[in-house]
């Protein structure tokens, strides 16, 4: 059986193309890529991964921004919202990525939230400008999508990796 | 004696085949075919029926005899064919523990010389029209439609046969089947159409049929378009059932579905089942465009009623047949064939088979299925002709890292979005809201990243639609369906001349 990447659906071998979600099924098997991303995050970059959805109450994200040698942790609240905060604006992000270089990559000031349900994580866009990534894919505006274990979000050009702790 | 087939060619001996060896060549096919081992599947017993025949006829030092003499006579050097080509996706299999899936490419190719100059013939049509003009197609519908009837007839010859039937809750032929000569009054009967009454597609289909079927000859090309643009209530079996005798007879039924509010399925249907076609016409204009062309196609006709007969060994499912080229459609099996309907002179078929085959299999050759494509020639004199494809893979312990053919994936990857929108409308059917919302989504996901964006939003808004009212609208679920069927035509292998 395969192991579809994307959505966890098994397919039969010999499929070319998920029956559930009509991802690619030669880019990299499941086990392998979980592998890989242990060895090397950085290369991450438009590559689907594997890891764990569940998300548990004590757990917290941590957030390596590219370029950033510091990792970020992050608290993370029932709704999380990511952007760039702006004096002018009602609204400001719980997130603030003004000091990674926002504004020149492209960062919305509302991009995206990152939400909790019970025991998963959600990362929506909010209708941002410049789109928000998640492994490569674009996200459908107001569409949530769940964040596992060593996702590669890209928030404009503004490219994130997250892991549990 | 008058043999429809050539028997060397259905027992894949020689002409100067021994009778032993014809004895092993029949015991061997009998074996896969044979119906006690096959008895859900009825292409092999179709196959099975052949092959003994063409085993008692060359068995037999008289009949043998007799048939040669009658071939060598009739064979002219002008006979044309057409050939039939199987690309597996893998040739080598890894042999696993659990079933697997495998992918089959069938093209049939018409003679290479069918678009010389000196040997290019139209082919005549016998072609019947069977038009809906209910009350809802008041306005631009009808007179799209009969200016595209209109530019039907200028387009034909006087020697194509037109016959045309209206229909409401009944049915009146305005134009019996008839040679096109008087065209002014051809075009007359059909400016007459008025739009009034409700939409009862089996009167309307019933005469057509009946006044194709005057004319109807191996010669021709015997077809029938029926154009709608709404719902039938309670005489869908009917329908399907004279299609069923339609195909059967050697007439291939089109349907056009116009506007929103008529049943895509059972269009589908009628089409799959006689090898025509069935498309979603948006807009009254799109009426012109679409006949011009589908009539422009089938006066380019090489072979007409192709059909396909899959004959899986025993252990091997035939799980999808898809026509990829010319006109993507999916298709069915009837009777152990599945029609295709023609095979133009300028344009190859290309049919996508989906198998599913068993576990533990040894390592070594083995076959899976055999194929067999049946088509008339137009042009020939002894017009049907048969070719046969035995596939034979091989299994091994090791695993295939071969690259798949390109033309197969490409198509697989464009087949696999028709298939996403095909089981959100069958969880939306089945009442599972979560489910159809979650395939639309992902349907939509897939064909932003093919840069498909319009198709996307549209999949979106459905997605939406169903998390509120458990249903898809009317025009999405058509656009969605023949839209994403479209995006097959990019890929497709057939158009070798365009």
């Amino acid at each position: 059986m395969k192991l579809c990447p994307n959505c966890g659906t098994l397919n039969r071998e010999g499929m070319f193309f998920c029956e559930e979600c009509g991802q690619d099924l030669r880019e990299g098997n499941a086990t392998l890529s979980t592998k890989e991303f242990e060895e090397r995050p950085s290369d991450l970059a438009s590559r689907a991964t594997w890891g764990t959805a569940s998300f548990g109450k004590q757990q917290s994200v941590i957030v390596h921004i590219r370029d950033v040698a510091e990792p970020i942790k992050l608290p993370i609240a029932d709704r999380t919202i990511v952007g760039r905060a702006d004096e002018t604006s009602v609204r400001q992000p719980d997130f603030d990525l003004t000091p990674h270089g926002a504004l020149e990559k492209g960062v919305s000031r509302i991009h995206a939230a990152i939400e909790r349900s019970d025991d998963t994580l959600t990362l929506v866009d909010m209708g941002s400008s410049n789109g928000t990534y998640l492994n490569g894919q674009r996200l459908l505006p107001d569409q949530p999508r769940v964040l596992r274990d060593g996702d590669e979000i890209r928030f404009g050009k503004l490219v994130a990796h997250i892991y549990f702790k | 004696m008058n043999f429809e087939f050539d028997p060397y060619r259905v027992l894949g001996v020689s002409l100067g085949a021994q009778p032993e060896d014809i004895k092993k060549a029949y015991r061997n096919l009998a074996r896969r075919l044979h119906p006690d081992t096959n008895q859900n599947n009825p292409g092999a017993s179709i196959q099975f029926k052949d092959v003994t025949t063409a085993y008692e006829l060359l068995i037999d030092p008289d009949r043998r005899r007799a048939y040669d003499d009658q071939t060598r006579r009739r064979k002219t050097d002008d006979e044309m064919y057409f050939t039939l080509r199987v690309t597996p996706i893998a040739r080598r299999l890894t042999a696993l523990p659990e079933p697997q899936v495998t992918y089959l490419l069938a093209e049939l190719f018409p003679d290479p010389r069918a678009t010389e100059t000196e040997t290019k013939r139209e082919s005549r049509l016998n072609l019947t029209l069977v038009l809906d003009h209910s009350n809802s197609m008041a306005g631009t519908r009808l007179e799209k439609l009969k200016i595209a009837a209109h530019q039907l007839v200028d387009q034909m010859s006087q020697t194509d046969i037109l016959s045309v039937v209206i229909f409401n809750d009944r049915a009146e032929v305005i134009i019996p089947a008839t040679y096109v000569k008087d065209k002014p009054a051809l075009k007359a009967k059909i400016s007459m159409m008025v739009a009034a009454g409700g939409t009862e597609i089996y009167h309307g289909l019933s005469k057509g049929v009946e006044q194709n079927r005057t004319y109807l000859g191996p010669r021709l090309v015997n077809h029938v378009i029926l154009l709608t643009d709404g719902h039938t209530f309670g005489d869908q079996e009917r329908c399907l059932e004279l299609a069923q005798t339609a195909a059967k007879e050697g007439i291939s039924i089109s349907a056009l579905g116009l506007g929103h509010d008529w049943n895509d399925q059972f269009l589908d249907s009628i089409a799959s089942k006689t090898g025509g076609t069935s498309e979603f016409i948006n807009s009254p204009s799109g009426i012109v465009r679409f006949l011009n062309d589908h009539v422009k196609n089938l006066a380019n006709g090489f072979a007409e009623r192709v059909r396909l007969s899959v004959a899986t060994d025993p252990d091997v499912q035939l799980e999808l047949a898809f026509r990829i080229a010319p006109n993507p459609q999916p298709l069915e099996q009837e009777n152990g064939y599945i029609a295709l309907g023609s095979l133009q002179a300028n344009r190859s078929i290309a049919v996508l088979l989906q198998f599913q085959l068993p576990g533990e299999m040894q390592p070594g050759y083995r076959s899976v299925a055999r194929l067999l494509a049946v088509g008339d020639v137009l042009q020939n004199r002894n017009q049907t002709m048969q070719e046969v494809s035995d596939i034979e893979l091989q299994v091994s312990s090791e695993a295939n890292h071969d690259e798949p053919p390109s033309v197969i994936l490409e198509a697989l990857s464009k087949l696999t979005l028709y298939r996403l929108q095909e089981r959100a409308q069958e969880a939306v059917e089945a009442g599972d809201v979560h489910e159809a919302t979650r395939r639309l989504e992902n349907l939509a996901t897939r064909l932003l990243a093919l840069g498909q964006e319009e198709l996307a939003g549209q999949a979106l808004s459905e997605a939406r639609r169903v998390a509120h009212t458990r249903d898809l609208s009317d025009k999405g679920r058509k656009t969605l369906k023949y839209q994403t069927r479209h995006l097959l035509l990019s890929s497709s292998t057939g158009d070798s001349s365009e």
